[in-house]
């Protein structure tokens, strides 16, 4: 069954480079439905089943947004489609994390750098796919500072559950109401972070921590779904405040 | 800047006390209740004593006649409305008879001299006796009045009148009231004991002050209510007023260990000198009671400095200065009244009259502006300086006339040039001592001002200890505390020894509550805390948030125009490299527009953030060069150290990636190197870096230096440092990067 791709970009040239990623990557038969705005994509999004993907009978299983786009920014629609049951990731050419961390909060599950060669691109798409989303030391310093502010001294904490009742004393703009645990972060992944900020490779921190390569990356991968819930609870708290829910 | 500690740890009970009694002794901030009723009463009752005072003056006989002194001592007519009077004028008087008693040649003493300022003995009850006499007569109804030449005149004395009690009574009596008046509010501000003391000398100096001004329109006329012998009442006065300032001093400042003994003392000796006067034993009573009142004027000084040593409150420092000024006036109008009376007899009562009125009138006014020390400042500075040189002029002026026989007028000439003189070369001096005026030139002030502007701005949570330390500068105080209380503005408190300065910090992680700075002593306990000061300081603190927030608003229009000049050249230079990458005809016009496109985004990232941790730097180093050299199947060996985590400069930031990224290309492309080790380290702001491949290239000084090596070069030079390559061993190329000095440039 051919995976189907949507491909969020205005530039044409970028897309077809993009398109020719995509079908190097995966050598199942893919249908890539191309989109240059939110507009388009909204509409190809819907004919799959909204933003849930639920309805429909096939959604998209991989969408690539750009963030740039002529009638508004790619977050919109990553924050639409939080729910939408594909692999999402950010084309950019914004490799900051000022950029970056806003699209892995709103459930982007990895980035791609537009201007890397065409080979690299390859790899890191494969590996998103995967389930090795990339993390940059930049990135992964927003990610502690980020559970650091809403876990209360995870870095200290011998075990993430003794913590639970007492370690929401420090205060912040959007107060949190207790995080269950698996919204915040273990020791281990803390620790995972701390070497990822200090520009170690996984399989540096592999052999640094002492354990295996996959299991780290399945540190980072929890993490990330923990910037997602986590960031979605925030959201949720600040809806309620505003009386949006 | 660190010698207060010390200091404080020296003297524990300094340090305790003190600063307690800074913050508790305040004046009640409104006069309310019982003490304003109080200071109302006595108000009035001071009024209603003037009343009666004039009352008894207008009402008390006395003849309408201006008298002078002749050459020969004895009193002249000079103007009369009197018509019996008025065909003698200009004839010298040298009976007066009358039915009261006996008949009496009056001198001109009887017109001018007060027995109090009489310096010999003889002269001083022939003085009283003459003066008994004139009173009886007056008693007695009309007088007869024989001049010179023979002619007789009977005349009935008659009350004065309001109006014609002339100037002199009315200038003094107003200050006299005045310093009565300063009197009573110390004391109502504050019932205790040392207010008490200034209550009585104020109380003292106003009678003085009462007496003079009752002597001044006499005439030729009875001293009666007051006693014909003023000696040991005034005297008395006077001693009272040197006994309550010694036991006034023993308590404040700094109080004695044993005040009441230092105050007993004094008022022992006082009473023992005012019992001589009284019994009139010895002989010299006026020697005696010059030297008693100078001996407790010195004492009271001595007092003072033991005081200023125990501690350096600024309000001693000030009296001290205040008390030796008062004392060299006092001991200079002795002398003159001593040398007129030896040397000029003739103008003995002119001299005497004129010098006690200014010493006492100096007194008066140094009475009435010492409780407002700490208030206005310019005013009374102006003031007391003005005062203090009326009173050298008129000292000299007298001293000239007595000592020297020079003509009045040319005597006055003199003086007044002597003391402006004076005055011009000492002003500063002065006004740098009197109330410890500030040494810092506006100049500095605003140098000062500037720095520590630029030092909070950078280090907002160090606001508390940058003020600190400008006010330190500022008013060189011999104490900087910090209490955790909330003042609305600068405030002085504790009689001018302390200022409370309130301080803004910017809410933060080490914020904790209201804090206020507290400078005890300025000038090292040399000066008193003003008004001015406290406005001054609001001032600065104003300024130096002003500065603060121009500082930001700048710095932060400066940061969004960098970052609006990266968002533009990104999205649009970046968005057309990109299309013209991906249409690249071949793999080496496609790297480098890879490489122009890299480099734009270095140079964003440069321009969008202000600064960049070293540590942080290096992470994203490694990881860029990792994930490079991976794809291009080159290993990677990193080893970074650095003994400070510096913050690089847009430059130093930008300069080093690219070089990073230069040399990792060569080895990547050029060279087709199988590894890549990178050591780099900072050391003592020394930073180095070593890139070494195993790659095909050899003899790097035959290289032609093409676009990538010429910006190694550009970037190193740029940051300061120097670039070599040579060869690696058997196999690739070293490049030796050296920075000697990696600092941030501010």
């Amino acid at each position: 069954m051919a995976v189907k791709v949507l491909i969020l970009e205005d530039n044409p040239v970028a897309r077809s480079f993009l398109c020719r990623v995509v079908r190097e990557s995966f050598s199942d038969a893919n249908a890539i439905t191309e989109a240059g705005d939110l507009d388009t994509a909204r509409r190809h999004i819907n004919l799959t089943g909204g933003d849930r993907g639920l309805h429909g009978t096939d959604p998209f299983k991989l969408i690539l947004v750009d963030l740039e786009l002529p009638d508004g920014n790619g977050l919109e629609l990553l924050s639409e489609l939080r729910h939408y049951p594909a692999t999402k990731i950010v084309t950019t050419l914004y490799s900051d994390d000022d950029h970056l961390f806003p699209a892995l909060q709103c459930g982007a599950d990895g980035y791609l750098l537009k201007e890397d060669r065409f080979e690299v691109l390859v790899e890191e798409l494969q590996k998103i796919v995967r389930g090795q989303p990339p993390l940059s030391p930049a990135i992964a310093r927003r990610l502690l500072t980020h559970f650091r502010g809403a876990g209360g001294g995870d870095m200290q904490a011998p075990d993430a559950g003794l913590m639970a009742a007492t370690g929401f004393t420090t205060s912040r703009p959007v107060p949190i109401e207790k995080l269950p645990d698996h919204e915040r972060l273990t020791p281990r992944e803390n620790e995972v972070l701390t070497y990822l900020s200090k520009g170690f490779t996984i399989k540096e921190i592999a052999s640094l921590m002492g354990i295996k390569w996959f299991t780290v990356n399945d540190h980072i991968k929890s993490i990330y779904k923990k910037l997602n819930v986590s960031s979605r609870a925030e959201a949720a708290v600040l809806a309620s405040k505003q009386g949006l829910v | 800047m660190a010698r207060v500690p010390g200091l404080s740890a020296d003297r524990p009970a300094f340090e305790a006390s003190s600063f307690e009694r800074a913050l508790a002794g305040r004046l009640p901030s409104r006069w309310i209740g019982w003490r304003l009723r109080l200071l109302v009463g006595t108000a009035l009752l001071g009024c209603l004593a003037l009343f009666a005072v004039i009352r008894a003056l207008s009402h008390a006989p006395t003849l309408d006649a201006q008298w002078q002194s002749g050459p020969l001592g004895q009193p002249v007519l000079q103007a009369s409305d009197d018509p019996r009077l008025q065909p003698h004028l200009g004839r010298t008087l040298v009976l007066v008879g009358g039915a009261g008693g006996a008949p009496l040649a009056p001198s001109a003493a009887l017109l001018f001299g007060a027995p109090r300022w009489t310096v010999d003995d003889g002269e001083r009850a022939r003085l009283v006796q003459a003066r008994r006499t004139l009173d009886a007569l007056f008693a007695g109804g009309s007088l007869e009045l024989g001049f010179d030449d023979g002619s007789r005149v009977r005349v009935d004395p008659a009350g004065r009148g309001y109006g014609r009690l002339g100037a002199g009574f009315w200038l003094l009596a107003a200050p006299a009231l005045l310093v009565y008046l300063v009197g009573a509010v110390v004391f109502l501000a504050r019932p205790q004991l040392r207010t008490l003391l200034f209550a009585v000398i104020a109380g003292c100096q106003s009678l003085s002050l009462m007496w003079i001004g009752l002597d001044t329109g006499r005439g030729l006329g009875p001293t009666a209510p007051l006693p014909a012998d003023d000696l040991p009442w005034r005297l008395t006065l006077d001693l009272a007023t040197g006994a309550a300032s010694v036991h006034l001093f023993a308590l404040y400042p700094w109080r004695f260990p044993r005040p009441a003994l230092i105050g007993a003392t004094a008022w022992l000796g006082a009473a023992l000198a005012a019992a001589l006067a009284w019994t009139g034993a010895a002989g010299g009573l006026w020697w005696w009671g010059q030297a008693a009142t100078l001996a407790l004027c010195a004492g009271a000084a001595q007092v003072l400095a033991r005081s200023y040593r125990a501690e350096p409150h600024p309000a001693a420092a000030v009296m001290r200065r205040l008390l030796l000024a008062l004392l060299a006036t006092l001991f200079v109008v002795s002398a003159a009244v001593a040398a007129a009376a030896r040397w000029q007899p003739a103008l003995a009562h002119d001299v005497a009259t004129a010098a006690v009125l200014v010493w006492t009138l100096f007194l008066a006014s140094l009475l009435v502006w010492v409780p407002f020390l700490s208030r206005a400042r310019h005013l009374m500075r102006e003031f007391a300086m003005l005062a203090g040189l009326s009173t050298v002029a008129t000292s000299l002026d007298l001293l000239f006339i007595s000592l020297f026989s020079l003509e009045p007028f040319a005597s006055l000439t003199l003086a007044v040039f002597v003391a402006l003189g004076i005055y011009a070369a000492a002003r500063q001096w002065l006004l740098n001592q009197l109330s410890g005026n500030t040494v810092l030139t506006t100049e500095r002030t605003f140098e000062q001002l500037y720095r520590v502007a630029r030092e909070v701005q950078q280090h907002p949570e160090r606001d508390a200890e940058l003020l600190g330390q400008l006010l330190r500068e500022l008013f060189d105080p011999l104490e900087l505390l910090r209490v955790p209380r909330a003042a609305g503005q600068a405030r002085v408190v504790a009689d001018g020894s302390a200022l409370i300065v309130p301080v803004h910090e910017a809410p933060g992680p080490g914020h904790a509550g209201p804090l206020s700075l507290v400078l005890r002593f300025a000038r090292r306990g040399q000066r008193l805390f003003t008004r001015d000061d406290a406005r001054l300081t609001d001032r600065v603190v104003e300024q130096l948030r002003r500065a603060v927030a121009y500082d930001q608003a700048v710095e932060r229009g400066r940061t969004e125009e960098r970052l609006r000049i990266a968002q533009d050249l990104h999205d649009d230079i970046g968005a057309r490299l990109l299309t013209l990458m991906y249409k690249a005809q071949d793999p080496e016009m496609e790297d480098y527009v890879r490489h122009t496109l890299k480099d734009l985004k270095t140079l964003t990232r440069g321009l969008a953030a202000t600064e960049h941790r070293l540590s942080h730097s290096a992470a994203e180093w490694k990881a860029d060069l990792q994930q490079r050299l991976t794809a291009a199947h080159v290993d990677l060996g990193w080893s970074f150290s650095f003994d400070e985590d510096i913050e690089l400069g847009v430059v130093q930031w930008s300069a080093l990636t690219r070089v990073l990224r230069e040399l990792a290309s060569n080895a990547i492309y050029h060279a087709q190197a199988t590894r890549l080790d990178v050591t780099a380290g900072l050391e003592r702001g020394a930073f180095s870096l070593q890139v070494a491949d195993d790659g095909i290239g050899r003899a790097p000084q035959d290289w032609a230096h093409g676009l990538g090596l010429g910006g190694v070069r550009k970037r190193v030079k740029q940051l300061g440092g120097e670039v070599r390559w040579r060869e690696n061993g058997a196999r690739g190329i070293v490049c030796e990067v050296r920075v000697p000095h990696l600092t941030a440039p501010r």
